[in-house]
C-alpha cells in the first residue's frame, strides 16, 4: 500500500512540474507539450543502452567453466558408483 | 559464444544511441532551423514525431497484455 502511495506522489509531483512549466512559459509552449513524450523515449533508449553495455561487458570466466566441467564429470562418476541414475551421457 | 553476445550488445547500444540522437534532433533542434535548409529532407514531418512513439507504445502494451492473457489461459487449461 505504501509503495503505491510513493509512486502516485512521484507522478503527481512530475505532473505539477509539467503544468507549472506550461503556465509560466519558461520554455516555448510547443517544447513543453512534447516534454513528457521525449522523457519516455529517452528513458527507453537509456534502458536499451544499459542492456547493450551490460551484454558487452559480461565476464565469462573460462577457467571456472573448465573447473566446473571437471567437477561435473567427477560427481557423475561418484554417483554412478553409488547406484544413482545420473541421466543422459 | 562470447563474441555473439558482444556483437548483439554492440548492436543494441548502436540502435539505442541512433534512436536517441535522431529523436533529439527531430524534436529539439529542427524547429530552430530555417524551413529552407536541406536537412529537413532527412526528417519526416513533425506530426510523426508524436505519432510514432505513441503508436509504438500502444503496440507494446497490446503485445504485453496478449502475452499475459495467453499465459493465464494456458495455465488455466492445464489445471482443468
Amino acid at each position: 500500500m505504501k509503495h503505491i502511495v510513493k509512486i502516485m506522489a512521484l507522478l503527481v509531483a512530475l505532473s505539477a512540474i509539467w503544468i507549472s512549466l506550461l503556465q509560466t512559459s519558461v520554455l516555448p509552449e510547443s517544447y513543453t507539450w512534447l516534454l513528457p513524450l521525449y522523457s519516455i523515449v529517452t528513458l527507453g533508449c537509456y534502458g536499451l543502452l544499459m542492456v547493450g553495455v551490460g551484454l558487452m561487458r559480461f565476464p565469462t570466466c573460462p577457467q571456472e567453466s573448465l573447473l566446473l566441467q571437471e567437477d561435473i564429470v567427477e560427481a557423475k562418476g561418484f554417483l554412478k558408483e553409488k547406484g544413482v541414475d545420473v541421466g543422459s551421457d | 559464444m562470447e563474441l555473439a553476445d558482444r556483437a548483439i550488445g554492440l548492436l543494441l547500444s548502436v540502435i539505442s544511441l541512433s534512436i536517441f540522437t535522431y529523436y533529439t534532433l527531430w524534436v529539439i533542434i529542427l524547429p530552430f532551423v530555417d524551413s529552407d535548409h536541406f536537412v529537413h529532407k532527412y526528417f519526416l514531418p513533425h506530426e510523426y514525431a508524436i505519432l510514432i512513439p505513441v503508436y509504438a507504445g500502444v503496440v507494446l502494451i497490446c503485445f504485453i497484455s496478449m502475452f499475459v492473457g495467453y499465459v493465464m489461459l494456458k495455465s488455466k487449461k492445464k489445471k482443468a
